[in-house]
């Protein structure tokens, strides 16, 4: 697709632009804790010292006065930005404003429970997204039909209400799993559904739209004319190539996987990144919240590197030409593959 | 001006007959093609729901924010459509009455999409170079970070209010516009009536208000509407969590957000969910269709 956008530049060699594409990759984490820094501190409003100050949390002046100085709250904003960056270089996130406990200590102790919650989410998303794929081409026609719209259902309900109507079903009529038990296996399960589904359809609507686009082929005309059977077309033909996009895909919905943990945590009552960027946000913590969307990013950021520095190896035919522009092609396939399928 | 009736060839690839001088996003209406019933749905679910935001009055004689205690937690019925809620105030009459923030939230949240992400888009696109290598750049910021994350982050900035969401959820809405924007500017800026209008003397300005905008407004518009369905669900999760204007105003997600308390009154949570998914569904729907039209 896009990655061939500019055939007039020469071929450039594998090396080049693995090498490019990392240092991309730091510059925009780099921007995206400038950006997040820039929202937080230049927006109107100053939490950071009302919070300090705010009698509830118990700082003495002193405390007070060593925490201003740390973050440097009593200098211009480019020194504030300056000083908080090369802090971030180093790896120091910072400290909270609301325990006085180091970030990085916080988010380590919730980090698990995410990471479970997320890689479970995808599991059951990719697993929900082959079945309705599968679906569309190998059930009898009024089923297909009816599964092609199952994505666009899917992301037109709010995840909330996905996980309300989860736990009210199975938690509260059926009693599949406890409430109050929100880490055992049965509740995280559940959790999972609750924030697979949305991702599953953007998987789904490309994993369809590449099925259909691989089923006009003509070598799919001609295992079938010798009598393949549907589904053996599927499984031996079909999937494969279909399949191979569908990994740019996952790695943009990384950040929608976190993103929702928020929602998803707070409704099943999980402590995870998701309550505590909840937390924090009442509390107005902003350290914390700055080190979690700064760790969305490189999340976001590596594993999309990841990605595109694979795919050249997987698939062949991707042109390294033009491979400046390597992120945001990647960004814009699905987008691409799933107009250019429903068109 | 130009001549060109018909679509140079290879000039826009994939794109269809988007090579002509009609505004794309108009042609839609010289075809006499019939859209099919869930489009007409659709919209008959959007207009609905516009009305409610204009004239809530028009279609509940209830009043949202008072209600009489004695009719706490009834079912739906024919007096109460969806219901009653803990201090007996009329169910439906929220959902109408809450309807004019989600939607105007929603509106807010696409034009700042529009605006902020079309003109990135347009600028990166049209004038190319080191602007467009600078805000390729931070479209990718903007894309690196989860954009649920940094609605609430932005959101959290500005203080809790249901405006702040509206921005927000902009905010993280002007990168997918921008990326759309670019791509079609660049689509177009190639085909081989833009080389034509500049040979015949146009402007600069001219190519890009008669012949780019143009050409680019189909996508766009596109996008708008399934943005403003996915801008729904952001501010609806935003309400929900808390953080938009606090009660006794009706959001539908802070209406399913006070409703998941009264587990044994469920229509509290599916009355305003349903309205949502129908909301957001429509949108889709027609997205797709307007996509499809090509």
């Amino acid at each position: 697709m896009g990655v061939t956008r500019q055939p007039r530049r020469a071929p450039r060699p594998y090396l080049t632009y693995a090498v490019q594409r990392v240092v991309q990759a730091v510059v925009v984490v780099l921007l995206a804790y400038c950006f997040t820094f820039l929202v937080i501190s230049v927006l109107p409003g100053d939490p950071v010292t009302a919070t300090l100050r705010n009698p509830q949390n118990n700082f003495t002046e002193e405390e007070v006065q060593r925490i201003v100085a740390y973050y440097g709250l009593d200098r211009p904003v480019w020194v504030q930005l300056w000083e908080a960056l090369s802090r971030f270089v180093q790896g120091d996130l910072g400290v909270s404003l609301r325990s006085n406990l180091p970030v990085s200590t916080l988010i380590g102790d919730v980090l698990g429970s995410t990471v479970v919650l997320a890689v479970s989410a995808l599991v059951v998303a990719l697993a929900l997204a082959f079945g309705i794929a599968y679906g569309t081409r190998n059930a009898p026609a009024p089923v297909a039909k009816a599964l092609r719209a199952f994505p666009s259902l899917f992301l037109s309900v709010p995840n909330f209400v996905i996980g309300l109507l989860l736990i009210n079903v199975f938690a509260f009529n059926l009693g599949l799993f406890q409430v109050i038990d929100s880490e055992g296996p049965a509740a995280t399960f559940f959790a999972a559904i609750a924030l697979g589904i949305p991702v599953s359809a953007q998987v789904a609507e490309v994993l369809i739209a590449n099925l259909d686009h691989e089923a006009r082929q003509d070598y799919a005309g001609f295992a079938t004319s010798r009598g393949l059977s549907r589904s053996r077309l599927f499984w031996r033909h079909l999937l494969k190539p279909s399949s191979l996009p569908v990994v740019t895909v996952i790695a943009l919905t990384v950040g929608e996987l976190l993103g929702g943990a928020l929602i998803t945590e707070t409704i099943f009552g999980r402590t995870g990144i998701g309550s505590l960027v909840q937390r924090s946000v009442t509390t107005q913590d902003l350290p914390v919240l700055q080190a979690v969307v700064v760790l969305a990013a490189v999340v976001f950021v590596v594993v999309n590197l990841v990605v595109d520095l694979v795919y050249p190896l997987l698939d062949p035919r991707v042109d390294l030409r033009g491979a400046a522009r390597a992120p945001r092609t990647a960004a814009e396939q699905p987008l691409e593959t799933t107009q250019g399928a429903s068109a | 001006m130009t001549t060109i009736t018909t679509e140079p060839a290879g000039s826009t690839g994939s794109a269809g007959p988007s090579g002509g001088w009609v505004p794309s996003a108009l042609r839609r209406r010289g075809s006499r093609r019939r859209a099919p019933y869930g489009v007409l749905l659709s919209f008959g679910v959007l207009l609905l729901v516009l009305a409610w935001s204009l004239a809530p009055g028009l279609f509940t004689r209830q009043d949202p924010a008072h209600g009489v205690p004695a009719d706490a937690f009834q079912g739906p019925s024919t007096a109460h459509w969806f219901g009653t809620d803990h201090l007996g105030r009329d169910e439906f009459a929220r959902v109408v009455h809450g309807s004019a923030s989600s939607v105007t939230s929603a509106l807010v949240a696409v034009a700042i999409g529009v605006l902020v992400g079309g003109l990135i888009g347009l600028l990166a696109g049209f004038l190319g170079g080191w602007v467009d290598v600078t805000l390729a750049r931070v479209v990718d910021v903007l894309l690196a970070i989860p954009s649920f994350l940094l609605a609430v982050v932005v959101v959290s900035a500005l203080g809790f209010e249901t405006i702040n969401a509206a921005i927000a959820t902009g905010v993280s809405a002007v990168a997918v516009f921008a990326r759309v924007m670019r791509s079609e500017v660049l689509k177009t800026r190639r085909a081989v009536f833009v080389e034509a209008s500049l040979l015949l003397g146009g402007s600069r300005w001219h190519v890009l208000l008669r012949h780019v905008l143009p050409n680019a407004s189909r996508s766009v518009l596109n996008l708008a509407v399934l943005q403003f369905g996915l801008s729904i669900l952001v501010i609806a999760g935003l309400a929900f969590l808390g953080y938009g204007d606090p009660p006794p105003a009706s959001d539908w997600g802070l209406l399913v957000s006070s409703g998941k308390d009264y587990p044994l009154a469920p229509w509290l949570v599916y009355a305003p969910a349903l309205v949502t998914i129908a909301t957001v569904l429509s949108a889709n729907r027609i997205s797709r269709w307007l996509r499809n039209a090509d």
